[in-house]
C-alpha cells in the first residue's frame, strides 16, 4: 500500500484496477511479532486524539491470540498519512463475559483483529 | 477518538431496519456520492482517511445523517482539506443549480 | 428507507449534482468512471459471489479445508478477489458454532464477495447491539440459537474480511452445485441467517 497519492482523476481503467484488485495491506516481511499464538493479552486503555481502530468496549480487556495474520500497514497511522508503521494483527478471542460481565452468555465469544500497538502482556 | 462511530455496545439505538429485497442505491444521489468517494480512493485519499472523516462528523449530526449523507459530508471535508474544492465553489455552484431549477420550474 | 435523514431527499440530491458538476468542471472525476463504478456494483457485484463460493465448498471437501485455511488464495481460485476483500477470513458453522459479522466502527464489509452491505447492517442498530446481544439481534431475524451452540462475534475493524460458511442443509445431498448456489443468501454469509431448503412444490398445499 503506498500513502502518497496521485492526485489525479481516476480513469475508467484505474477503477476497474482498484476493483479487479483493490488494495493490498499485507506487508511482506519475516520480522517477528510481540506475542504468538496462545498469548494472554490486554487490549491496552487508550483515549487516542485521532483515528484508531481499537473500539471502546474492548479496551482494558483481556483475551486470547488465534491467530497471528501476520504484518500488515496500521490504519491509525494511514488514516492521518503518518506512515504505514507496519505491524503483526492478530485474531484475539474475547469470552463475552469478559466484555460485557456476567449477564452476558457464558457460551459465547468476541473475536476482533488487534495490532501489537494496541496490546500489552498479561 | 472517542467519536460517535464508535457504537459498539450502545443501546437505545432502535430496531434492526430490516428491508426485504432492498436495491444497492435507494436514490440516484447514493450512487453518485458513493462513486465520486470511489473515484478520490487510492488516487486522492487512503480509504482510511475518508473513514477518519466521516467519524469527524459532530455527534449529533453524526447520529441524525443517513449513511451516504456521512459519506456526502466525508467528501466535502477532505476535498476542502486537501484543497481541492473550497466551500465557497460549493457554495455557489449550489446557488447557480437552485436557481436554474427554480427558474425552469417558472417556465 | 435508507435511515434517518434530516436534511429533505430533494436538498441532498441537488447539493450532490452541484457538487458532481464541480468536481467534473474542475477534472477531479470522470463521469465516465463514475457510471461504471455504479454499474458495476448494481449489476455485476453482488452476493451470487459468495453463493458460489460457498456451494463449492459444500461439494469440494478439499476446497472447503482450503477456504478455511487460507481464504483469500482459495477465493481467488475462483477469479473472486477485489476491492474491500483483499484479506479474507472464512469461518464455519458448525452445529457447535454460529458466527456473526458486524463492523462496529463503520461498515466493513467482503464488498467484492457480498456487494455492498444492506442498510441494516450500516444501522446504529445492528453496529451497536450485534457485540452486546447477538443472541437478542439473531432473533430479530427469526433465528433462535441454542443455548448450547457457541455464538461467535467478528467485528472486522481492521483489513481483514470475514465471510460466514453456513451450515449445508439436510436434503441437499442430490442437488448440484448450481442448484446449491441458488440458495445461499447473502444473510447467510454474514450470519442472521441460516441456508433453508425450498419447500418441494408438491408439499405445498
Amino acid at each position: 500500500m503506498e500513502l502518497e497519492t496521485s492526485n489525479e482523476c481516476m480513469t475508467v481503467e484505474q477503477a476497474k484496477e482498484l476493483l479487479r484488485n483493490g488494495i493490498n495491506c499485507q506487508i511482506d516481511s519475516n520480522e517477528p511479532g510481540q506475542f504468538k499464538v496462545g498469548d494472554q493479552v490486554r487490549a491496552k486503555v487508550i483515549h487516542v486524539q485521532n483515528y484508531t481502530r481499537l473500539p471502546r468496549y474492548i479496551r482494558g480487556k483481556v483475551g486470547m491470540i488465534v491467530k497471528d495474520y501476520g504484518i500488515y500497514v496500521f490504519p491509525d497511522a494511514v488514516g492521518m498519512r503518518l506512515g504505514t508503521k507496519p505491524q503483526h494483527i492478530y485474531s484475539v478471542r474475547f469470552t463475552a463475559q469478559e466484555i460485557w460481565g456476567s449477564d452476558a452468555s457464558a457460551k459465547d465469544a468476541l473475536y476482533i483483529d488487534l495490532f501489537d500497538d494496541y496490546l500489552e502482556s498479561v | 477518538m472517542n467519536g460517535p462511530h464508535d457504537l459498539g455496545g450502545m443501546h437505545n439505538l432502535g430496531a434492526i431496519p430490516i428491508e426485504v429485497n432492498e436495491p444497492v442505491f435507494h436514490s440516484e444521489w447514493e450512487a453518485k456520492v458513493f462513486a465520486m468517494s470511489f473515484a478520490t480512493f487510492k488516487n486522492y485519499f487512503p480509504v482510511d482517511e475518508t473513514r477518519h472523516a466521516c467519524e469527524r462528523m459532530p455527534p449529533g449530526q453524526y447520529l441524525s445523517s443517513s449513511y451516504y449523507e456521512r459519506w456526502l459530508y466525508a467528501l466535502e471535508l477532505l476535498l476542502n482539506e486537501h484543497h481541492l474544492v473550497t466551500k465557497e465553489e460549493i457554495e455557489e455552484w449550489l446557488a447557480q443549480f437552485a436557481h436554474s431549477q427554480t427558474s425552469s420550474k417558472a417556465d | 428507507m435508507s435511515s434517518h435523514s434530516q436534511h429533505s431527499e430533494s436538498d441532498i440530491a441537488l447539493r450532490v449534482k452541484a457538487i458532481e458538476s464541480l468536481l467534473v468542471e474542475k477534472g477531479i472525476i470522470d463521469p465516465a468512471t463514475i457510471d461504471m463504478i455504479i454499474d458495476a456494483y448494481e449489476h455485476r457485484i453482488g452476493p451470487h459471489n459468495g453463493a458460489r463460493i460457498v456451494a463449492r465448498a459444500w461439494v469440494d471437501p478439499n476446497f472447503k479445508q482450503r477456504l478455511l485455511t487460507d481464504g483469500t488464495s482459495t477465493i481467488a481460485e475462483l477469479g473472486l478477489a477485489g476491492f474491500s476483500s483483499e484479506h479474507m477470513i472464512v469461518v464455519e458453522n458448525t452445529p457447535e458454532v454460529h458466527n456473526l459479522i458486524v463492523c462496529t466502527l463503520c461498515s466493513c464489509y467482503p464488498w467484492a464477495i457480498l456487494g455492498l452491505p444492506p442498510t441494516w447492517y450500516k444501522s446504529f442498530a445492528y453496529r451497536s447491539r450485534a457485540v452486546i446481544d447477538p443472541r437478542g439481534v439473531l432473533r430479530e431475524f427469526g433465528l433462535e440459537i441454542s443455548n448450547h451452540v457457541e455464538v461467535r462475534v467478528w467485528d472486522s475493524n481492521a483489513d481483514l474480511r470475514y465471510l460466514v460458511l453456513p451450515e449445508r442443509p439436510l436434503g441437499t445431498e442430490t442437488m448440484t452445485e448450481a442448484a446449491l448456489t441458488s440458495l445461499v443468501t447473502r444473510n447467510a454469509m454474514i450470519g442472521t441467517a441460516k441456508v433453508q431448503v425450498p419447500t418441494p412444490p408438491e408439499l405445498v398445499a
